[in-house]
């Protein structure tokens, strides 16, 4: 009997059952994950995957669906999806009909042979559970599932497991975390590899976080050899990985004679290697645009660099590619560079598929190595962005994967720096100038900006200044040197609200466009760690000239604040009848540990009360509205 | 009821540099011919005018017609589309990709094909023209999902400067709305028309919108043949605009689309060869009949097997209290299934049992299945249709495809509530945002009538602040804020609350764009009792607000409830401000302050009225002994503004930012 109502128990997806100590802070629990991969060679695996899950209130919605992506290589079967109650009575078991398929082409491509399995579990009632399994096919397969039992904020596991079945001759890397390497056994002479968790409790929400990664448990598998869409290869190491992508690649840098002819014609006097590159990068961004797509291998080959001169477009690959034909007929030497864009640089330790997400080219020089940043037709050549630049990357070259980096923007050029001239009048108000300058980081919103149409442009900027009582007069925007990632921004305006009455006095608040409006929220025990994404150096002057009459009753006192964040200075001088307001800041971009957060806080704290610091003003002449 | 404020955009003013050269052009200026691959040099000349210098392209033409043939199983309609861009700048190379969705369906629900699809991009070069075709490994057949295939091609060789141009013709079964046409996109436009050639068999009812921009021209009578042999007469119409300006975005809208220079067709009746005429949705009545056969319409509200297995309880009238009736139900069903998010006038299931054994469903599965209940229990219950904010507004007479969605209307003596069960927080009477179109059609399915009703909200959208605070030495403010809000803000408050995973994560979130403010402790009331106020309550203490300068200690009074910036932003408005609802914020703030402080002169208070009381502004401080009383109210009264009230509204938040900036300022001695 004792025996009988354990095993009840055991699968009863009864929401009563799940322990006080996982309910903390979680949305969602994980009741039961299964995963088992089965190798069975380089060519054939197999994945079976169930999943049951409990929503426990509206914010984990989000996690109540089912998405298994797939493609004509990997074709997903036998999907049983049901929902239960709160005492784990089935309220619904989906039909095939009730599984959406769909395709999944990133926005930024116009075809991708990527498809989705997708289910959307809708409960009127918290908490519910949902239950939903499936099996995958795969036919040659570049990554091996990886697993992340916590896999966000809110979520609680009661028990996840992964297992591993493969030839014991069948060799992989891996890197884990927070969980016992698995010890593996032979079983019907299969290696057997498994890792598992049990009672996790989840983190809650916590704000610039670092991520999970150092707290929960985590292990990332990826093959040695493969086999995929009739390419095989190795990727032991970044070095293997790196000669199978040249091996895509070889030979389809190779252009027509006409297109030869006209290369030729490009860099006839040009007097050296650098102003050939130039004008080819520069007929590059006049002649081809990014169109996307990725069929099967052909998510890493790149188009034949013929048909892109032909057509005009091609995705990075093709672009990049067909950028360093161009640059081999001038007799100039580059690799195409595979890199992770807007993510963390690849690991060089640990080579696998899926970490790169993109390519651009690198061209060494006899001074200095030049990346190129093929599908942006906006960017000075040389100028990479910054969601590629400061990272390890890959180039393919003929002596296979060499790991490099491209170069880091620092704060210093990810500058703006700005000048504000403000004429205070009794009559007209406020007649404000602003002229600022936008390096490297900053300088690609401002090019943003300067790329948008005039009406729309406007338009932002209204909403954007947020000066009260504005009326946007002449403005523009000027990039002087094409070569140099750096724009200028002109801006005239009038506001006859710039002071604020208090009493008799009057309050003028300095910062005028640059003031930190928001203190990150004080977390008393923060588990993971925080991240500076950007760093920067903002410097702005601005100054005011008052009326006659005008006198300050009170200016602010500088502030100077250092610490490993960032430093941030900020000095109020009054001469003649002007007020000269002058502040720096310049941000670092790093991890910080979760201990230091309370120390960010106040950091931000100070800029955030000395940003709104108000210099109190009286007139001789009363009551005056400016 | 449409807003016909385009005439402001005829007032624009927007001239284009230069004409269309060469393209034959009759005596009216209805007629132009363009021939596919025929481009002239001379087009790569032209360029906008005015208010569209900047944009990223220029539609040299783009023209279209609609046709008929028979085919085997029965009549299809054939668009045809041509159109002409110019990319003015690299913002612009996307004109080279064309993407068309084709409904691919099944053969019970009709479906679409695409019979042809051609592109050509054109550089010039020196002065000729050079043309560049795309291969057929440019052309892309994306299975979106079961109901749409996306064609897709990449034109090559597009440059800034470069003209594409690309036909293609679609085949659809789909004959009850034909395809409509866009005069106006966000790209101006030099030419742009649209033929319809119906058959003699065929009525439809043709939806104008932009009058000023687009003139119709007359209807003509024409031969045509559908059955070989037999000779038979089309009716043909051709709609045109010239120079006609891009579409711009502005905030509180309810969509651009109302705005848009556009046509569209609906079926109005047959008359077949040894047929009478049949109307299917010439007249209300008509279109009535039609729901009410409809399986997925009236026929699923008949079906009252699965209602009459229910609780007799929920549908009993106790002592005749219909109110409670229509609430329990109401409530009944929004407790018992959940909306999947999408809006459409017909049902998805046949049945209403189907819904409560599935649990989830669309708006119409769910109202209707409200309105069975409700007519089950005795009570006077219709569907009313409406078209939602996003859907653009309805133009009135009977044309049912511009419904997008069905609520629920219940009498209660001399009282209508409308009804949407589709949201748990939705108290009864009130529709969401979405629905606040102004106007819906409600369906007396019985007596086959029915008729146009009023949504204008009867809620308004309120908040109220009420902090009770000491000011210490250390210029620190503790002590309570009560924060109640009402009709859509309660609404919109309760849905938030809902999103967090607990209290703390909410406090969170609402400190979060509140720098200074903690919360130590916080109580809600009233959360799923919806016709009471939500109200939020929490003690507070607020640091870094007050601030110091020798002897003087300031502070902005409306705290975190300041409005810093003028909401109306921009100078010019072309459009309706359609805020859905009246709103009102009260603002009330007691504050004690310490016995060494003075206050200076108080800033004045002011009550700033619109005409016809539009919406006002007021604000009062008043101090007495060691305390202050600040408050502030902002109303606006009505759910849409014209856009000459625009700057009404624009002057009135003007002063609303200016006084509310005011500081107190205190002396301390």
């Amino acid at each position: 009997m004792v025996c009988a109502i354990g095993i009840a128990g055991a699968q009863s997806y009864d929401v009563s059952s799940i322990p006080e100590m996982l309910r903390k802070d979680a949305a969602v629990v994980v009741r039961q994950e299964n995963q088992v991969f089965e190798v069975e060679g380089l060519k054939k695996g197999r994945l079976v995957y169930k999943l049951v899950l409990t929503v426990l209130n509206k914010a984990g919605d989000r996690h109540a669906e089912m998405a298994v992506v797939y493609d004509r290589f990997s074709p997903v079967s036998d999907i049983k999806a049901t929902l239960y109650d709160a005492a784990g009575s089935p309220v619904r078991k989906y039909k095939k009909a009730d599984i959406e398929d769909q395709s999944l082409v990133a926005d930024y491509s116009i075809y991708e042979d990527t498809r989705v399995k997708y289910l959307r579990f809708l409960s009127t009632n918290y908490p519910y559970t949902i239950e939903y399994s499936y099996v995958q096919e795969f036919d040659g397969f570049l990554t091996l599932p990886s697993w992340r039992p916590i896999s966000s904020f809110e979520m609680a596991v009661e028990a996840s497991t992964f297992t591993l079945r493969c030839d014991p001759s069948y060799a992989f890397k891996q890197l884990q975390a927070n969980v016992a390497v698995s010890d593996s056994a032979i079983v019907n002479g299969k290696k057997v590899l498994t890792w598992s968790s049990t009672q996790l409790p989840a983190f809650a929400h916590e704000p610039l976080s670092a991520g999970l990664d150092n707290l929960v448990p985590w292990v990332t598998l990826s093959p040695t050899a493969f086999e995929y869409d009739k390419s095989t290869g190795r990727m032991g190491n970044w070095n293997e990985l790196g000669a199978w992508a040249y091996s895509l690649s070889e030979g389809t840098d190779v252009l027509s004679p006409a297109d030869k002819a006209r290369i030729q014609a490009l860099i006839k006097d040009a007097p050296t290697d650098r102003d050939k590159i130039m004008r080819l990068y520069d007929y590059l961004q006049e002649n081809t645009r990014y169109v996307s797509v990725q069929l099967g291998i052909g998510g890493f080959r790149p188009i034949a660099a013929e048909k892109v001169a032909q057509v005009g477009y091609g995705d990075c690959k093709g672009l990049s590619n067909y950028m360093k034909g161009m640059l081999q007929q001038a007799g100039i030497e580059s690799h195409l560079v595979m890199i992770a864009s807007g993510r963390p640089g690849l690991n060089p330790r640990y080579a696998s598929v899926g970490q790169a997400n993109h390519m651009i080219l690198c061209v060494p020089t006899a001074n200095d190595t030049l990346f190129l940043e093929c599908t942006s037709p906006h960017y000075p050549m040389g100028y990479v962005g910054s969601s590629n630049a400061g990272r390890p990357v890959l180039l393919v070259t003929a002596g296979g994967g060499e790991l490099a980096a491209t170069p880091e923007y620092t704060a210093e050029d990810n500058f703006q720096r700005r000048h504000i001239q403000v004429r205070l009048d009794e009559q007209t108000g406020a007649t404000v100038h602003i002229t600022t300058a936008y390096g490297h980081a900053q300088f690609e919103g401002a090019l943003g900006m300067m790329l948008t149409e005039p009406v729309e442009q406007r338009k932002r900027m209204v909403e954007g200044l947020g000066i009260p009582g504005m009326s946007l007069g002449e403005y523009r925007y000027v990039q002087a040197d094409k070569q140099k990632p750096v724009i200028t921004e002109e801006i005239n305006l009038t506001s006859n609200q710039l002071i604020s009455k208090g009493g008799d006095r009057l309050f003028l608040t300095l910062n005028l466009l640059n003031r930190r409006e928001h203190i990150p929220t004080t977390l008393p025990n923060r588990k993971t760690d925080f991240k500076l994404e950007f760093q920067y150096t903002d410097e702005d002057e601005v100054v005011y000239e008052l009326p006659s009459g005008y006198q300050v009753a009170h200016l602010p006192a500088a502030v100077a604040i250092t610490t490993d964040f960032g430093t941030y200075s900020a000095t109020f001088t009054y001469t003649g009848n002007t007020i000269t307001y002058h502040r720096k800041q310049q941000m670092n971009s790093r991890r910080f540990a979760a201990g230091r957060y309370g120390d960010y806080v106040e950091f931000c704290k100070q800029v955030y009360q000395a940003d709104k610091q108000k210099a109190v003003l009286t007139t001789s002449s009363g009551d005056k509205d400016i | 009821m449409i807003p016909k404020t385009l005439l402001n955009l005829g007032a624009m003013c927007i001239f284009f540099l230069v004409v269309l050269p060469a393209n034959a052009q009759d005596k009216d200026g209805m007629k132009r011919e363009f021939k596919f691959g025929k481009v002239q040099p001379s087009e790569f000349a032209l360029i906008p005018f005015a208010a569209d210098t900047g944009a990223t392209g220029l539609t040299l033409f783009d023209v279209g017609s609609c046709d008929f043939r028979l085919d085997n199983n029965g009549f299809v309609y054939v668009f045809e589309r041509h159109v002409r861009y110019k990319v003015l700048n690299k913002n612009g190379l996307d004109l080279g990709n064309l993407e068309v969705p084709v409904f691919k369906g099944s053969s019970s629900s009709g479906k679409e094909r695409i019979s042809s699809m051609q592109g050509a991009t054109y550089n010039l070069v020196g002065d000729k023209v050079v043309v560049t075709k795309p291969k057929k490994d440019a052309e892309f057949s994306e299975t979106f999902d079961k109901d749409f295939v996306l064609r897709k091609m990449a034109l090559p060789n597009v440059k800034e400067g470069s003209i594409v141009e690309f036909f293609y013709r679609i085949e659809s079964d789909l004959i009850f709305t034909l395809r409509g046409w866009r005069f106006q996109s966000d790209l101006p436009a030099l030419w742009s028309e649209y033929t319809v050639s119906i058959p003699e068999f065929f009525q439809y009812k043709v939806n104008l919108n932009g009058e000023e921009l687009v003139k119709r021209g007359p209807t003509t009578t024409v031969n045509a043949t559908y059955v070989p042999g037999v000779s038979s007469m089309a009716q043909n119409t051709r709609f045109v605009a010239e120079n006609i300006p891009a579409l711009k975005d502005e905030p509180f809208v309810t969509t651009l689309d109302d705005y848009r220079a556009q046509v569209e067709f609906e079926l109005q009746g047959t008359h077949f060869p040894n047929d009478m005429y049949r109307d299917y949705t010439g007249t209300w009545p008509k279109i009535i009949q039609a729901l009410k056969a409809d399986e997925n319409f009236g026929k699923y509200m008949a079906k009252r097997g699965y209602i009459r297995s229910l609780t007799p309880d929920l549908l009993r009238l106790n002592d005749g209290d219909t109110l409670a009736a229509v609430e329990r139900i109401y409530h009944f069903v929004q407790s018992q299934v959940k909306w999947d998010k999408s809006y459409w006038r017909y049902t998805t299931y046949t049945n209403p049992k189907q819904l409560f054994e599935k649990k989830t469903g669309n708006s119409a599965d769910i109202n209707l299945a409200l309105v069975g209940l409700l007519q089950e229990a005795g009570i006077s219950a219709y569907p009313v249709l409406v078209s939602t904010r996003s859907n653009g507004a309805h133009p009135g007479y009977p044309i049912i495809s511009k419904f997008n969605n069905v609520v629920a209307l219940a009498l209660v003596g001399d009282t209508s509530y409308l009804l949407d069960a589709t949201d748990l927080d939705l108290p009864m009477g009130m529709l969401t945002f979405s629905n606040l179109s102004r106007q819906g059609f409600l369906c007396d399915l019985a007596h086959e009538e029915g008729q146009w009703i009023s949504t204008s909200p009867t809620f308004s959208g309120e908040s109220r602040y009420n902090y009770i605070l000491s000011l210490e030495e250390d210029n620190t403010l503790h002590g309570k804020l009560v924060y109640s809000t009402l009709g859509y803000e309660g609404w919109r408050r309760r849905s938030g609350y809902r999103l967090f995973n607990g209290d703390t994560d909410y406090i969170k979130d609402y400190c979060e764009d509140k720098p200074g403010l903690t919360v130590s402790s916080c109580s809600f009331k009233n959360l799923d009792t919806l016709n009471l106020p939500f109200i939020e309550s929490m003690d507070i203490v607020i640091e870094d607000h007050v601030e110091e300068s020798g002897d003087l200690v300031y502070f902005s009074p409306l705290l975190f409830e300041r409005t810093k910036e003028n909401p109306f932003k921009h100078e010019a408005r072309n459009f309706p401000v359609d805020m859905g609802y009246p709103m009102k914020e009260t603002y009330r703030m007691l504050v004690n302050f310490p016995e060494n402080y003075a206050v200076e002169q108080l800033p004045k208070g002011v009550l700033y009225v619109l005409p016809e009381e539009r919406g006002s502004f007021r604000i009062s401080l008043i101090g007495e002994g060691k305390q202050l009383l600040v408050m502030s109210t902002i109303s606006l009264t009505k759910p849409v503004y014209t856009p000459e009230e625009y700057h009404e509204l624009r002057e009135l938040f003007k002063i609303v930012v200016e006084r509310q900036a005011e500081q107190i300022v205190f002396k301390k001695n």
